[in-house]
Parts: C-alpha cells; structure tokens; sequence
C-alpha cells in the first residue's frame, strides 16, 4: 500500500530533477545561440573563464561589492552569506541541486549581481562559461 | 471605659492581621515594581505588570478594608479635623507630638495620599499598557496618543510616590523616636504601648463577612469587566494579508521587515531607488515593483497605531529608507549598538528578528525581546 504512495512520488521527483535540468540546458543553449549571434567565431563556454569571472575583483561596480566571492565565498561549495547576514545556499550545482534551473531567477540575479560586481549586466558569454562552471564544481 | 490594667506595660491590638498582611505585602511589591519600572531593561515589562495587577488588588482590598475592618483600620478612625492635624505639626515642631493610638494626623494624610497616587498609577499604567503597548485589557480602547499621556503621568507619579515613600520612612523614623516606641515593630506584631491615663473606647472588631462578601463581589467584577474587555481586539494593528511577491522578493537579502516600520514616502523612496538599494542592485520587473509597492502604499505606517508605527514615522530626512537610522532606533538602540551589533557588523542592525521576536507582526512587544548569546 505504502509503496504505491511513493511510487507516484518517487516519479514526481524524478520529473522536477529532470525538468530543472531540461531547462538548465535549455538555459545554456539560449546564452550560446546570442553568443553565437554576437560573435561568429564564438565556440562554446568555459569553465575557466567562467572560474575568472567569479573570482576577479572589478574596479567598476559599487564599492561594496567588488567580486561575486563577497558573497559567495571562494568556493562554490560553501554556503555564502548576503551583506545583511542571510545565509546564501552553495553555488555549485553539486552542493544545490535547485541552481539555475528557473529562467526567471536566473536572469533576476546576473541582472542585480553584475550590474552590483561589474557596474554593467553580463554578456551571454560570460553567463554561460559562469553556469558552466558552476555545474562542474 | 477605660481598659484595665492588668500587665505592667498594657498594649493594645492596633493593626489586625490582614491591614499587617497588607502592609508589608504592598511595600515588597510596590519595591519591586518600582525598582523594575526605573531601573530593568524592556524585557521585564511582563512583571512589571504582573506586579501592578498585585498591587492594584491590594490597593482593592485596603479600600474595602477601610470600610469593614477593625477600629484602627477605618478610614474613618483616621479622617482628623485640620485643627487636630494643625495641632500635631506644633507639637512636632516643639518635639512632642501628641500621642496617637492608630495613625497620627500626619501619617493618616500620607496613608490616603499614598493609596490615591498608587492608584493613580495603577489606572495611567494600564492606560499606557492599552493605548502604547497595545496590550491588556483596555488595548481595544485606547489609541497611541492617549496612552503616550497616561505614560508620561505614570512616570510622574511613580517619582512622586518614591519621594512620598521616602517621606512615610522618615515619618516613622521620627515618629519613633519622639514617641520611643517602634511603630515598625508595630506593623509587625500588631500592638502598641496605652500611655498611661487614656481613656480608650470599645475599638469596634472587623465586620470580617461584610468585607469577605465585598472582596467576592469586587473581584468578580473585575474579573468580568477586564475578560470582556479584552476580548475587544487592540486598536493599534490592523489586518494584512500576506502578498507572495513583497515575502519573496524583499526577502531574498535580508528578513521581510514589516511594512508598518516605515511610512509611505520612504516605501515608495526605496522602491524607486531599488537600481542602488543600499550599495547594491535590488531591481525588479516593473510590475512586480508596481505591486509591491502598491502593497506597501496600502499598509505603511499611516496604518497602523502601534508603538513601532508612530515613533519610527519620524525618519531621518537623509536616510528615508532606513528603519535603523530614524532618530527613535538610534535612541532605543544606542546601549546595545557596541556589545553586539559591531562583533558581527554584516547580520546585526537590520536583522529585526534576531532580537524581536515579534518583529513580523509588527508589533515589537517589550516582553518579545531577547538579546541571542553570541
Ligand atoms: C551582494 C551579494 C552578492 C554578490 C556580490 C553576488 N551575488 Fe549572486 N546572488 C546573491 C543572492 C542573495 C542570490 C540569491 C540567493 C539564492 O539564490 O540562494 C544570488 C544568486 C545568484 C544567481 C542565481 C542562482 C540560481 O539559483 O539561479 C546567480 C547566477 C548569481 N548569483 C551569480 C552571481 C555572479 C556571477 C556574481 C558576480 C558577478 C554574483 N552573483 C555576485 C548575492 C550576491
Ligand atoms: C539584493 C539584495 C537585497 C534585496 C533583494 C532587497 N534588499 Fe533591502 N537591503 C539590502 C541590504 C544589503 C541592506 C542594508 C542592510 C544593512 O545595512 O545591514 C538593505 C536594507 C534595507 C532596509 C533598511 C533596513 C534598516 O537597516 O533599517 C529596508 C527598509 C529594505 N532593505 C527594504 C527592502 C525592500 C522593500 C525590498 C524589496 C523591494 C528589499 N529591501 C530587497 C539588500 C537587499
Ligand atoms: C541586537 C538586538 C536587536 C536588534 C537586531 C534590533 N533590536 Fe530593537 N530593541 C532591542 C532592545 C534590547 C530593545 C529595548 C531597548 C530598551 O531597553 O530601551 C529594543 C527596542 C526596540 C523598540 C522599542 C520597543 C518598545 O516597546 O519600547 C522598537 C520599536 C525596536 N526595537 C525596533 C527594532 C527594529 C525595527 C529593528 C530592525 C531594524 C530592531 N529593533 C533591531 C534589540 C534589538
């Protein structure tokens, strides 16, 4: 009887997991095709420019916020806090699951956090090679 | 009829058990409310009150003790012609006081004037307690304005009654000595000295039934009034729904502060300004902004009547979106700034709930208040 609870269960999880990773890649592929759109020699993301970007102090946001990693922390893997003390989860995907699989969210934030980090939003380049390398840590 | 002399030092049973009860009753929790109410920090306001209630009932039952008890407990055995209490003053300048069996003329002034300030103090406290705190039973009746007065002459007459105390403790320090006899040990053991040669009438013993029927009778009055009273909801707080979109999206950075923290002007300031909110970018997709901002245009400050509502309204004119720079959270604040907010710089000031909490209803209780142990 119990089983047959869970089974349905089991199912709907299997089916989020699944969607938030459909529409990761949905994600990725939208940031390459602008990519590509922009540049014609554009070829494909990388995980290490996308480390640089999170890892660079920049001189032309607000002055509090010089680099992604005042929040963040160095590592993908640790919890971040926000400058008003609330805990931020792990950006790596490893360590949260849930990461970059809400379009909307997504957007939200490279919209805030670039414009706070690097005085500018980010391009589709940098979006990509950051997730990319957040999905490998 | 005189009394008759069978002991070499006749006494006489001046103060019954319960005007004795009483006494030293009202003397350790009027200490203590007092002591309280100057000197602890917000968070005993709960027993501070408590302490009030007790008093407030003493103050009950000497008021019908006053009408039933024994001889020297009457009030009436102690109302004295201005004539008499004229006399007294002379003698006492003189340095020899008449006697007097029960209260001397004097004490008998101080006796009422410290019931009726005690009183005074009891009805402006519970006013201050509905109309500021919003709590207790007349919370439903009162508004901030008014209870912000009673406040006031609460205070007032709590620093009047410490001096009159301190003029009673005198009293019977001298009454004492001019009349060598301890009216301390009095109240104590309840008996005085009979100088020799008065003449005492029968002193009339305590109608105890009357008094315990009256005392039935008062309580359950009071009991009924205040648990009818409060069934009225407090005046100050209003009903707010939840919005989804102000819960998610101002709280992503930091706690969801209340809406009644801050008054219009400075809601629709911030969210105006949400491109460079407190050195970073909060921006929203218009219409979410234009909901939330209708949101908190319907349920800012102007709202509300409670005690956070109206003292944080005034803001400090170069900080219009910042509940912790308005002059009142600076002042309510200032003696914890140092000890905590500045060993974790990053998650103090604004993290209201940390130490209220109360602080998403809005309603910032004093007894909701709990420093966290760092
Ligand atoms: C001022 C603090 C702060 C800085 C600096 C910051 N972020 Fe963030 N970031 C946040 C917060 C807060 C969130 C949302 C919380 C969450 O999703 O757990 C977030 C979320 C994100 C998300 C969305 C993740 C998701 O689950 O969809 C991305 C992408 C992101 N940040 C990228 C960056 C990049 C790139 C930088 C540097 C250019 C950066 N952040 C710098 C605070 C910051
Ligand atoms: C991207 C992160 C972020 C988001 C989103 C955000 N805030 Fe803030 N907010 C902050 C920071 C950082 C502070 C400064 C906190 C401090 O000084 O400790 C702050 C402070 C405040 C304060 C002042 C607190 C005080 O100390 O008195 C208010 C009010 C406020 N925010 C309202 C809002 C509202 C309303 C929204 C939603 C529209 C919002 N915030 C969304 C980051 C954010
Ligand atoms: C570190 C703990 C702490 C934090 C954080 C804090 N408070 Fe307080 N607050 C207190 C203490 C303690 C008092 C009582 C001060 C006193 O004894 O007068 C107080 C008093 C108050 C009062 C007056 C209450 C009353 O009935 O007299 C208000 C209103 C208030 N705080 C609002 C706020 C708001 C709004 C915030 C967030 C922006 C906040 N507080 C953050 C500790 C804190």
């Amino acid at each position: 009887m119990r089983s047959l609870l869970i089974l349905p269960a089991v199912i709907a999880l299997l089916a989020t997991v699944d969607a938030e990773a459909g529409a990761r890649q949905a994600l990725l592929d939208g940031f390459a095709t602008q990519a590509k759109a922009a540049d014609s020699g554009f070829a494909g993301f990388s995980a290490s420019r996308g480390e640089n970007l999170f890892r660079t102090s920049f001189a032309g946001g607000k002055p509090d916020t010089p680099a992604c990693t005042v929040c963040h922390t160095p590592s993908p893997l640790k919890q971040g806090e926000t400058r008003a003390g609330k805990p931020i989860e792990p950006m790596a995907l490893s360590a949260s699951p849930d990461r970059y699989g809400d379009p909307k969210k997504v957007a939200k934030w490279f919209r805030r956090n670039c414009k706070s980090v690097l005085g500018r939003e980010c391009t589709a380049p940098e979006k990509g090679d950051f997730i990319t390398f957040m999905t490998g840590q | 009829m005189p009394t008759p002399r069978s002991s070499p030092v006749p006494s006489l049973a001046v103060w019954d058990l319960p005007t004795r009860l009483y006494h030293w009753l009202q003397a350790v929790l009027v200490a203590a409310a007092l002591a309280i109410g100057f000197l602890a920090p917000e968070w005993w306001m709960g027993v501070h009150v408590w302490l009030g209630y007790g008093v407030a009932g003493l103050i009950v039952f000497r008021l019908i003790w006053g009408v039933f008890g024994s001889q020297f407990s009457l009030f009436a055995s102690f109302i004295h012609p201005p004539r008499q209490i004229w006399n007294h003053i002379r003698g006492l300048i003189e340095g020899r006081p008449p006697h007097a069996m029960g209260h001397n003329p004097l004490g008998a002034l101080m006796v009422f004037a410290m019931i009726a300030v005690m009183a005074g103090i009891g009805v402006s406290g519970l006013l201050a307690l509905g109309g500021v705190e919003n709590q207790g039973p007349l919370a439903g009746f009162l508004g901030f304005s008014a209870g912000d007065i009673a406040r006031k002459a609460h205070s007032i007459l709590a620093m009047a009654l410490l001096a009159m105390i301190g003029l009673h403790v005198l009293g019977v320090i001298v009454d004492s000595w001019l009349g060598r006899e301890s009216l301390v040990r009095a109240m104590i053991i309840g008996r005085k000295r009979v100088p020799a040669g008065a003449l005492l009438l029968n002193p009339r013993p305590a109608r105890r039934r009357a008094a315990t029927l009256a005392a039935i009778c008062a309580g359950t009055a009071i009991l009924i009034a205040s648990s009818l009273a409060g069934m009225v909801p407090a005046s100050g707080l209003i009903a707010m729904p939840r919005q989804a979109a102000y819960q998610e999206e101002c709280g992503d950075c930091h706690e969801v502060y209340h809406p009644s923290l801050l008054p219009r002007a400075s809601w629709s300031a911030t969210m105006a300004g949400l491109e460079n909110h407190f050195g970073e970018d909060a921006s929203l997709a218009p219409e979410t902004a234009q909901a939330i901002t209708a949101y908190l245009d319907n349920y800012a400050s102007e709202a509300w009547d409670t005690e956070a509502a109206n003292r944080l309204r005034a803001v400090d004119g170069t900080a219009p979106g910042q509940i912790s720079a308005t002059p009142f959270w600076k002042r309510k604040h200032r003696q914890i700034e140092k000890s905590v907010f500045e060993t974790k710089p990053l998650r103090g000031r604004s993290n209201c709930g940390a130490c209220h909490r109360d602080a998403g209803s809005g309603r910032f209780d004093d007894q909701m208040i709990a420093i966290p142990a760092r």
